[in-house]
């Protein structure tokens, strides 16, 4: 096949992934033919894997959020959906500095204070 | 191939179990998450299982080879020197696609089983391989939902990428497992679709069952039914190698042993 | 490898042991030694300890509780120990050995207590030919016993270490903490450990020689507090079978891989 045959497959095929990562990762429209229950589940299961990551690295946000931190972190992670090439724990951070701008979580430097008493 | 024959059963090595895969018994092989290691600081217990002439199979999750953007050869380039640093005879990835419009979906995510995807893969592949000092293997990938428009077979599309690619097959049993409960797949067709002479080894992994959605967690217990699939796959034909998948909510020593023998036991049974 | 066995004294805990014989720090590495024998978490190279997956069943004690509610998230193995040795719960556990009569609240001893015990006994032989003076000599006494000082541990407590037979790893730790050794190998050993990992631990106090008796009984003033313990190691308990280096306190029973 050639390069020319290529590049108009890839382009059709970008376009396709990209209309799907929209809808699971930022709410976007369900692409043509998809089931949408299942584009649900999908959905779930990647915020439910991205919410454990950051969990996981940033324990001492999640504690202090204590049962607001599902429902905070689902609303961040739809309007911040992961850029391709960043890093979890820039997703990490840039949660919790969401939370403190919205005023969820209390300033850093109690946060600081916390995580050398704690570690 | 020289050197992937006979690896034997093996487990994912993870920092946090480092300690037990070390003095688990039985532990043949092992395989490294590529993206988590950095080159020149080879973490101690990987060393250590190197030492003990422990073959370590770095593991991709990033390359995004499915994806309809270029191959990100940094990526590649990583994968081939984790594979030098280790003296690995084989690396792996995931015929997926992870990123997309600039967006990463931090999970494997299906290709469509389409002529464009087929096509878009296998030249994202070869320039994969091209670049990488050793040969490169590709996992069927487990799926929560279908692309509308297939053209072919989970099974077919494999063939033809390793028709035209040469590439070797890593086989998810948990993975056709899921599938087969989410989405339909057939495995026995699958495993009848697929060129096993290009096998290179096989993952087992845990999962469980939520509503009527069988998530591929690796954090629980290997079902019975995962096993079976084993099973038929080894009535076909004797996998080079058989590895354990686990990655969070590690259960006690003897549990991973007492998997690990399971998945042994299956294994013997048709080396009679 | 021997099952974690009661210290002779049934009523005495591997952890109570471990408290005597070097303080809260020590009592939670026996917790903890505990948790990894049984099974219930796994350290690893870097020093994370994790808690095993839904195996919280076999806990004893309520220390080990406490380290494995902490342990929802692995921790590293330093902090594990140091908020152990801070909790609450080691401060229940303080009491307890208090309650038992093990130990006691320690008073520093004063330099100059053999000079109001001189006082005293001049007193007391100037009571043959004054009787008068006998008021003062017990005052005397009274008071050079008092800045005699106490050391945390009654004399029950030094008999039940004394009566210590480590002979299982969990009572090792206990009686040498993970940083000890025991018949030239590293406690640490005995678990698997790296050294790095056991390492991080405070390093073990070593009695100050010279010093003597003074010493250990100031360093076990702040045991007072029931939880700011330095540990007192097993040398101030002046048990006569700490001396050697490689044996163990209390008799030095083997100890078992």
């Amino acid at each position: 096949m050639n390069e020319n045959e290529l590049l108009v497959a890839r382009e059709r095929l970008a376009a396709r992934q990209t209309e799907l990562l929209n809808a699971l990762l930022s709410n976007g429209p369900v692409p043509a033919g998809f089931d949408e229950q299942r584009l649900n589940v999908e959905r779930r299961a990647l915020l439910s894997k991205r919410r454990g990551i950051v969990r996981m690295l940033g324990p001492a946000v999640a504690d202090e959020l204590g049962d607001r931190f599902r429902p905070l972190f689902d609303a961040y992670a739809v309007e911040h959906p992961r850029r391709a090439g960043s890093r979890a724990r820039e997703d990490a951070a840039s949660f919790a500095e969401w939370c403190r701008a919205s005023g969820e979580l209390s300033a850093e430097r109690k946060a600081r204070w916390k995580f050398w008493q704690s570690n | 191939m020289v050197g992937i024959k006979d690896l034997g059963v093996g487990i994912g090595w993870r920092s946090e179990i480092d300690l037990t895969v070390e003095r688990l018994p039985g532990v043949d092989f092992v395989e490294v998450v590529a993206e988590n290691l950095h080159i020149g600081h080879l973490p101690e217990s990987v060393t250590l299982l190197l030492e003990r002439g422990v073959p370590v199979l770095p593991h991709a999750v990033s390359l995004s080879l499915g994806g309809a953007d270029p191959v990100d050869l940094h990526r590649v380039e990583h994968l081939g020197a984790v594979a030098e640093a280790v003296g690995a005879p084989m690396v792996s990835d995931h015929v997926c696609f992870v990123r997309a419009g600039g967006l990463d979906s931090g999970h494997l995510m299906p290709v469509p089983r389409t002529k464009d995807a087929l096509d878009v893969l296998v030249a994202n592949v070869k320039l994969a391989q091209a670049n990488l000092p050793v040969p490169l293997a590709l996992e069927n990938v487990a799926a929560l939902l279908e692309w509308p428009d297939g053209e072919l077979s989970e099974g077919q599309f494999l063939a033809e990428l390793v028709e035209r690619t040469d590439c070797w097959l890593l086989v998810d049993v948990a993975n056709l497992y899921a599938n087969a409960r989410n989405i339909g797949t057939d495995p026995e067709r699958f495993l009848d679709e697929i060129p096993l002479e290009r096998l290179a080894y096989v993952h087992v992994a845990g999962g469980e069952q939520h509503g009527d959605i069988y998530h591929d967690t690796h954090a629980h217990a290997v079902l019975p039914e995962v096993l079976e699939v084993l099973d038929e796959l080894c009535s076909r034909v004797a996998p080079p190698g058989v590895l354990l998948e686990r990655d969070d909510n590690y259960p006690s020593d003897t549990e991973i042993a007492t998997e690990l023998a399971a998945i042994r036991a299956v294994v013997d049974k048709h080396r009679g | 490898m021997a099952t974690p066995t009661e210290a002779r004294d049934t009523r005495v805990s591997p952890e109570q042991v471990g408290y005597l014989a070097g303080g809260p720090q020590r009592a939670a590495e026996t917790a903890l030694a505990r948790l990894l024998d049984a099974g219930l978490v796994r350290v690893s190279r870097n020093g994370v300890v994790s808690a095993v997956h839904e195996t919280d069943l076999g806990v004893t004690t309520a220390v080990e509780t406490g380290i494995l509610v902490n342990l929802r998230q692995p921790v590293r193995f330093e902090p594990v120990v140091r908020k152990a040795g801070g909790s609450a719960e080691m401060r229940a556990l303080y009491q307890q050995l208090r309650a038992q009569r093990l130990m006691r609240t320690p008073r520093p001893r004063l330099g100059a207590w053999w000079v109001f015990l001189a006082i005293g006994v001049v007193l007391a032989l100037a009571a043959l030919l004054q009787p008068w003076t006998l008021l003062g000599a017990i005052g005397f006494l009274a008071f050079a016993y008092w800045s005699y000082g106490a050391k945390p541990l009654t004399k029950a407590g030094r008999a039940v270490l004394e009566a210590v037979d480590a002979d299982d790893r969990v009572l090792t730790v206990a009686v040498e903490g993970f940083r000890g050794r025991i018949r030239n190998q590293a406690v640490g050993d005995l678990f698997g450990l790296p050294q790095s990992v056991v390492k991080t631990l405070p390093r073990k106090k070593k009695p100050r020689r010279g010093k003597g008796r003074g010493a250990a009984s100031s360093a076990g003033a702040g045991c007072g507090a029931g939880g700011g313990c330095g540990s007192s190691g097993c040398g101030s308990s002046s048990s006569s079978s700490c001396g050697g280096g490689g044996s163990s306190c209390g008799g030095g029973g083997g100890g078992s891989n």
